[in-house]
């Protein structure tokens, strides 16, 4: 059985290892030119560290360069091409075909972007003539369609399977540029599909018991991973560039074990409810599948405007260990005090524990860890390792 | 020489302004989306009898199990003989070729076809025109008419499109609260500024707050300047055909997009 690529998200260079660290496959990244204008983006030299790090662990790294662009911004992109292609990145996933001619002759590997809102095989079948190597489809796609378009063509298909959704097609929605002067299709999306309006038939308020949005719940596709890997779906994609180090190590964390759990024995293979509470948990918002099944009625919509679950699981992050003192050092990433049972997870590791010794960084007993990212030492039950991290029980 | 488009509602429509203009844009019974009205084959093949260029407007995202009716459908476009069709979906560009049509294309990503590079790609693959976004700058503009050979089309006058979904955002809102609405036309409002919303069967659009109206404006190498009468009054849409024609300034307030609007996306 082919085992599908897991691809994950990475906003910076300590998100990309965590990803990788915690079972991703791949990382996506953005670099100048992407999506995500706003996001601590990588540098030409920290793309070229990643590159690196992914390489070594014979992982690969694509970098987003899926902007529409305006005249300026390809007057200027060849250089920037030139440079991902002489660091040796895995591809570069655009949605402006200009590139396309562009990155040929550099010989970079194109992904094509859901950007482009790819939702038949006669497109797909037009884009693999033109040298792209791998479609990312359009969020709209049913079940049966992919399975039609893996049937009929010959190319690496890319599917979302968890994060946030647009409400739009992709690519066709400007809210942002009309109501914030930001432009969306090159970065600065504002995220108008979360904000309230009333909503009026004339002048007839339609007022329900929440405002009116666009917003829609985000995708999981967790229950559905033994379908994609069966329908041979090259490389499964979580959403979430902007998203911490918790969310991505818990979110691939999980999918790495569903993905292992059913390609190991799929005969036997049974979905594990707790994988779902798992994801719910670290989720700022409602899930579902979304069109998938076909799936986007009154369901799908999601009204609690901007009113999103702080997630507050995640205590801390492992920086060291060291076996003979079995002390941890740990950076605080939420409130935690002596009593707290809590537990420990990693790429192989999971425990739960009472705290019963905090060390301050001078190794004096203390009671209570409050300060944002304050350095502190535990005293653990097992054996740890950096990258590690702590959470709620 | 810039020719007038006018995208219409219906055949009488088109008939009342061909004095007025070269072109008819005509959106298509079952393939347009962002328009209120379409038109059936045999309406377009009627309105062929007023001598004047038709461009369809076959601008949704095709989804995979409606590729066999678009094949019939640009089948018997083909037929009609017109000047061109105005696309969205990239499976159409597939099919011109594999169907051998001679229809040519106007490539109409309509937030995408934003760079003249862009712009002479897709002439390189055979859409020879471009419908230019309405997200651009007149600086943008004149930089793309001096490096294309693509004919441009330019809406000046009209609502706007801004965000298109396969979500029937409105139904879902109504069936969530059980609330009635008698129309498939809403607005919604934010901080005093309404805005056009509606549901058809293929999801939901949002229009503009403004009627853009830049018929003041001069765009000496565009081909085709665009009017757009979706969702305007049809005696008021003739008027500003009309001064138009006759250089007289129409009684819409200006109002000039992006055109002197640079969007940001860098906000720090």
């Amino acid at each position: 059985m082919k085992k599908p690529e897991l691809l994950a998200p990475a906003g910076d260079l300590e998100r990309l290892k965590i990803a990788l660290l915690y079972g991703a496959d791949a990382v996506y990244i953005g670099g100048a030119f992407n999506l995500r204008a706003n996001a601590n983006n990588f540098k030409l030299e920290d793309i070229k560290e990643g590159t690196q790090y992914a390489h070594k662990l014979n992982k690969k790294i694509y970098v987003t360069v899926n902007i529409a662009l305006h005249n300026k911004e390809y007057e200027k992109i060849e250089n920037y091409l030139q440079q991902l292609s002489e660091i040796g990145v895995d591809a570069i996933i655009v949605s402006d075909p200009a590139i396309i001619n562009l990155a040929q002759p550099l010989n970079l590997q194109v992904h094509l972007s859901t950007q482009n809102s790819t939702l038949n095989k006669e497109a797909v079948e037009f884009w693999k003539k033109q040298g792209v190597t791998r479609i990312v489809l359009a969020r709209e796609c049913s079940q049966t369609d992919i399975i039609d378009i893996k049937k009929n063509i010959n190319i690496e298909l890319e599917v979302f399977i968890h994060g946030a959704m647009c409400a739009s097609y992709s690519g066709r929605c400007v809210l942002s540029n009309f109501l914030t002067n930001r432009d969306s299709n090159r970065g600065g999306c504002s995220q108008i599909c979360r904000w309230d309006f009333d909503l009026y038939n004339q002048k007839k308020h339609l007022k329900g018991e929440k405002p009116f949005t666009f917003c829609t719940k985000d995708l999981s596709m967790a229950k559905h991973i033994p379908d994609l890997i069966d329908m041979q779906i090259d490389s499964l994609k979580i959403e979430g560039r902007m998203r911490s180090i918790y969310y991505i190590a818990t979110v691939v964390k999980v999918y790495r074990q569903i993905i292992d759990d059913y390609c190991h024995n799929p005969t036997n293979y049974e979905y594990n409810l707790k994988y779902e509470d798992i994801l719910r948990k670290v989720a700022n918002r409602d899930s579902i599948t979304q069109f998938f099944d076909g799936n986007f009625g009154k369901e799908v919509q999601y009204y609690n405007g901007r009113q999103e679950i702080t997630n507050q699981d995640f205590l801390g992050l492992i920086l060291e260990y060291d076996k003979k003192t079995k002390l941890a050092k740990i950076q605080q990433r939420n409130y935690f005090k002596k009593g707290d049972i809590v537990e420990i997870f990693g790429p192989h590791t999971s425990f739960k524990f009472q705290i019963n010794e905090i060390y301050d960084e001078d190794k004096n007993p203390i009671e209570i860890v409050r300060h944002p990212k304050q350095i502190v030492y535990l005293k653990l039950p097992q054996k740890v390792s950096p990258c590690d991290m702590m959470k709620i029980y | 020489m810039t020719k007038i488009a006018a995208i219409v509602n219906n055949v009488q429509q088109a008939q009342n302004i061909q004095n007025y203009i070269d072109t008819y844009l005509l959106p298509i019974k079952d393939f347009s989306i962002n328009y209120t009205n379409s038109f059936t084959l045999d309406e377009i093949n009627k309105l062929k009898s007023l001598n004047k260029e038709i461009f369809v407007i076959v601008n949704k995202n095709i989804h995979n199990t409606e590729l066999e009716n678009l094949i019939k459908l640009l089948k018997q476009i083909e037929k009609l003989s017109i000047q061109g069709i105005i696309f969205y979906d990239i499976a159409i560009v597939n099919l011109k070729h594999k169907l051998n049509l001679k229809t040519p294309l106007v490539w109409a990503q309509e937030h995408l076809t934003t760079n003249y590079g862009t712009i002479n790609y897709w002439y390189d693959k055979g859409a020879t025109y471009t419908y230019l976004s309405s997200e651009l700058t007149k600086r943008e503009i004149d930089e793309i008419t001096n490096h294309t050979k693509a004919k441009l089309f330019l809406t000046i006058f009209g609502y706007i499109p801004m965000f298109t979904s396969r979500r029937h955002l409105v139904q879902n809102y109504l069936d969530t609260f059980k609330l009635q609405s008698n129309s498939h036309i809403h607005q919604i409002q934010k901080e005093g500024k309404s805005y056009i919303i509606s549901d058809t069967k293929f999801g939901t659009t949002v229009y503009s707050n403004y009627i853009l109206n830049a018929t003041n404006e001069s765009f000496p190498n565009i081909d085709y300047l665009v009017f757009n009468s979706n969702l305007i009054d049809e005696q008021q849409f003739l008027t500003v055909l009309k001064d138009y024609q006759n250089k007289h300034e129409n009684s819409f307030p200006k109002e000039t997009g992006f055109l002197y609007q640079e969007t940001i996306y860098k906000v720090k």
